[in-house]
Formats: structure tokens, C-alpha cells, sequence
């Protein structure tokens, strides 16, 4: 009997004792303040927009070689996310006129005209309701398997997409009528749709 | 017991290797482990990973652990004892089931995950899973646009100890709380069954007779509280799933429940297979070990070209 409970006590104690390690390495991760919050702050400024800026293909450009093809496009300019379901993610920039503007919605957003046609050619997300995750995924810096699961992931996707709002001209810079410049991320998953891009910049020319 | 129960599980186990092995004795053998066939996604996984094992020229194992920690860990003992090449699974609990891929592991068996995560990286080769956020904001985005940006509306949310669970709620969420008119008036699991969504949608319709809307983390749940309502006369509350099930397919093409969510599960579970067979013989997959999958709105525009669980072109 007393040999039992020492035998259990000293499986307990091992067991513990194990676990204890793994709790410590949790604790370390804990000790900051907010994990996610700290990725941004470090790579965002620092890696995510000069890594977009290097890579980004002209609008322009984009759109013709998706005319072309969306996947020779995707394979020159892009990265593929979310397989079949998903679609080519382009780190793009431009230069464009601001059409019209929706600042009514929550998910505000920019119609912009890239050739001169009067027409708009692509969307700018003003947010602060932002679609898609495209800042997290183009540009290869934030890798799924160092997270815990896919709502820290999904935790970083937004924290990316509010950080970029943060810095986009506020609601009472009217920018329609005005020529801009962005630098942004966009998912294409059809050759023949509008892009939705996510700009982490757009500057209004004076 | 204990024991009996442990040795009936891998007589039954082996029963079936045997049987699967008994045409090329010499194959290897590939273990599939998901819940229990009787939600359709999970039968499509395991049949998708059953088609591309047979493909390949695997014999295969195929188990259920109905959602099961203890007989998940049974049934990877005996995957083990006898000695599968690799294992494909649709685990029993996110933290719950680290233990058992880390013990295959220790036995030099990979494993390969679909559908659900573990919490720990580092212990299975690879965890291919469904952008479930992404897709659950297609599903609300859709949801809101029915119910006309307001109105009351319930959620039902799926098994606790699964991280899809949550997601999928957070998902809804981030799109849904974005509208101010948009009320939730009740929000309760019901465990990805059926059976049990009904009874709780039931209990829902009494203390919110005013329901309009409801969403549902997946399409089994979504079914069952379908269910409720027709019983009660009320087929104009708005139902929106997840999953991209026949059932659900069936129910949009007769204007029953309005929406889903495709997961691509057959693709999922074969991509799995494939990853497998590429580190049973070169030792890597060449892949990044956590995978995500991408998923597509489904509504009365595509339903009839959905099929078990894979959307034609």
C-alpha cells in the first residue's frame, strides 16, 4: 500500500515536474505584454512596407499580364495562398486618380482610375473595416507555423490591417479628384475581377 | 477493463488492417483517424485520404475516435503495433491529442493533420487546415447582406475543445459586430451535432420567438436547427452554415437554408496523403508544416455545382 502511493506520488511528482517546463517557455512567451501587438510593432515599419515597396509591381503592368494570364502573372509577380480556393497574392503600387470616394460605410474605400479612362480600374481600402489578410500573406515574412493556431494568426492578419489604416489619410483628407500614389498588397482569384487592394501608404500629390 | 476494452480496440484494429492488406500483403500501410463518418465532412475526408493512399499503392487503416481523446490514443497504439507507415488525422482535441502524434513520433511514425489543429508545432509533419476565419467572414458578409444589415439573430457554436469552434465565432464576429442593428440574442453550443442543435434551437425559438436570423459554425448543427424551425413553422428564419455539406447543398436548392461555406475536404484530406507518401520516401515534404486552405462561399449561384465537399470548375 505504502509502496503504491509512493510509486504514484513519485509518477505525480515526475509528471509535474515535466509539465513545469513547458509551462516556464509558456511564461516567457507571456511575459509581453500582448505577442501580437509586438510583431507588428517590430516588422511592420521596419520589414513589412520596405519589403512591399521593393516587390511591388505597377498596377498597370499587373493588369495586363493578368489579361494575359492570372497564373503567368501570379508566377512572375505573385505568391499563391490558400490553394485552390485561393487566389494570387501581388505586392502592387501605382499612381492614380481618386474617382469616387465611400467614406459612409465602415469598410471605406477609394475607386481609382489608373489609365486616364475615367473609369475605375482598382479599389483602395480605407477601412477601418478592412477585407482579406493580404498585408500578412504577400509578402512571406509571417510564417502560420510559429503560431499557436489560426486565431493568433488570424489576430495578426487584422492587427497588420488596423496598423496600415492607422497610417492612410483620415476620413477628413477628401481625396477624390486628387492624383495619389500607394504601395499596397491585393489577392487576385479571378482573372476578371477588380482589385481590392490593402495599401500600407497612399501619398495625395499636392 | 481498461485493459479488455484496450485489446478488444486493437483486435479490431488489426481485424481491419488485415482485411484492407489481405490483396497486397506487401503493401505499407497508411492509418486514416477522424471523428465518426456519421457528419458527411468527416466521411468525405476519410474517403478522399482513402481514394489517394489506394492511388499511390497504400493499403489503409481506417478508424474513427469519436471525438474521443482516450480512444484516439487507443486507436494510435494500435496504429503503431501495427506498424503503418504514417497517419493521417483529423484529431480528437486541440491540446488533448498533441500527446499522441508526439508518441508516434517518438516511434518514428509522422502524422499527417487535416481539418483541426493541434497547439503544439513542431510534433506532426504537417497540419493542412481551412482558412476557417477567412471563410467565416464570407459566411457572415453573406449572412448580414440576408438579413438586410439587421435584425436579432442567434449563433450556434461548435465543440469547445476544437480551435475551429472558436475561430469560425471570431470570424462572424469581426464582420457581424460591425453592424449596429445586427442583435445577438442568443449564442449556445451544440457540439457539431445535429440532434442537438435541434433541441437547442427549439429552447432558442421559445425565449426569442422575434428570431430572424441564425449561424451556425457548421452545416450538421445548421441542419438540425433548420429542422427545428420547419417543425415550427417557421422556414423564414435565416439559416447560414459551414462546411459545404450535400445535405446543406440539397437544403439551399429547395430555398431551406440560404448559405455555406465550402471547405475543401476532399482536396484537403488527398493533399495530406500526397505529403505523406513524399516524406515516407524522400523524408520532407518540401511544405511549410502548417497549411491553410482557402474556402469558398456557396449559395443558390453555385450550390448545384457542389459536390461531396468539392466545388466544379
Amino acid at each position: 500500500m505504502k509502496i503504491t502511493t509512493l510509486f504514484v506520488a513519485s509518477l505525480l511528482a515526475a509528471s509535474v515536474s515535466g509539465c513545469k517546463l513547458v509551462k516556464t517557455s509558456n511564461g516567457e512567451a507571456g511575459v509581453a505584454a500582448d505577442p501580437i501587438a509586438e510583431v507588428v510593432e517590430t516588422t511592420f515599419d521596419a520589414k513589412l512596407v520596405p519589403a512591399l515597396t521593393e516587390k511591388a509591381v505597377d498596377l498597370a503592368t499587373l493588369q495586363n499580364a493578368i489579361n494575359g494570364s492570372l497564373d503567368k502573372a501570379g508566377e512572375s509577380y505573385g505568391v499563391r495562398v490558400g490553394g485552390a480556393g485561393g487566389g494570387w497574392n501581388f505586392p502592387v503600387k501605382g499612381s492614380a486618380t481618386v474617382i469616387e470616394e465611400n467614406r459612409a460605410s465602415k469598410a471605406a474605400v477609394a475607386e481609382i482610375d489608373i489609365d486616364g479612362d475615367g473609369k475605375a480600374d482598382a479599389t483602395l481600402q480605407l477601412g477601418p473595416v478592412v477585407k482579406g489578410s493580404a498585408l500578412r500573406d504577400t509578402a512571406g515574412l509571417y510564417d502560420f507555423s510559429t503560431f499557436r493556431d489560426q486565431i493568433e494568426y488570424a489576430k495578426l492578419g487584422r492587427a497588420l490591417n488596423d496598423k496600415a489604416v492607422s497610417k492612410l489619410p483620415a476620413a477628413d483628407t477628401a481625396l477624390k479628384g486628387k492624383k495619389v500614389n500607394f504601395v499596397g498588397a491585393v489577392v487576385i482569384r479571378t482573372a476578371s475581377e477588380k482589385p481590392l487592394i490593402m495599401p500600407v501608404s497612399i501619398e495625395a500629390a499636392p | 477493463m481498461k485493459l479488455t476494452k484496450r485489446l478488444l480496440m486493437s483486435v479490431v484494429a488489426l481485424g481491419i488492417a488485415g482485411a484492407m492488406s489481405g490483396t497486397a500483403l506487401a503493401a505499407d500501410t497508411i492509418a486514416i483517424i477522424t471523428p465518426s463518418h456519421s457528419n458527411p465532412f468527416f466521411k468525405a475526408e476519410a474517403d478522399g485520404a482513402a481514394a489517394k493512399a489506394k492511388e499511390l499503392g497504400y493499403a489503409t487503416m481506417v478508424l474513427v475516435h469519436d471525438d474521443d481523446a482516450n480512444k484516439q490514443n487507443e486507436l494510435f497504439d494500435s496504429a503503431i503495433a501495427a506498424g503503418v507507415k504514417a497517419i493521417i488525422l483529423d484529431n480528437a482535441g486541440a491540446d488533448a491529442s498533441v500527446a499522441a502524434v508526439q508518441k508516434a513520433k517518438d516511434k518514428g511514425i509522422p502524422s499527417f493533420l487535416i481539418d483541426r489543429e493541434i497547439t503544439t508545432a513542431g510534433v506532426a509533419v504537417s497540419q493542412i487546415v481551412s482558412n476557417n476565419y477567412q471563410g467565416a467572414q464570407l459566411g457572415a458578409e453573406e449572412f448580414v447582406k440576408l438579413m438586410g444589415e439587421k435584425g436579432n439573430y442567434a449563433e450556434l457554436i461548435g465543440k469547445e475543445s476544437d480551435t475551429n469552434a472558436g475561430i469560425r465565432s471570431q470570424g462572424y464576429h469581426d464582420v457581424i459586430d460591425q453592424y449596429s442593428e445586427m442583435k445577438l440574442v442568443a449564442k449556445q453550443t451544440a457540439n457539431w451535432s445535429q440532434t442537438e442543435a435541434y433541441t437547442v434551437m427549439e429552447s432558442m425559438l421559445q425565449a426569442h420567438p422575434d428570431i430572424k436570423g441564425v449561424i451556425s459554425g457548421n452545416d450538421t448543427m445548421a441542419m438540425g436547427a433548420y429542422a427545428a424551425l420547419e417543425a415550427a413553422g417557421r422556414k423564414d428564419v435565416i439559416v447560414v452554415g459551414f462546411d459545404g455539406s450535400n445535405d446543406v447543398r440539397d437544403s439551399i436548392k429547395k430555398g431551406g437554408i440560404k448559405a455555406t461555406v465550402l471547405q475543401p475536404a476532399y482536396q484537403q484530406a488527398q493533399n495530406a496523403v500526397e505529403q505523406a507518401d513524399k516524406f515516407i520516401k524522400t523524408g520532407k515534404t518540401g511544405l511549410d508544416e502548417k497549411q491553410l486552405m482557402d474556402c469558398i462561399l456557396i449559395n443558390a449561384d453555385n450550390a448545384a455545382k457542389l459536390e461531396t465537399f468539392a466545388l466544379a470548375k
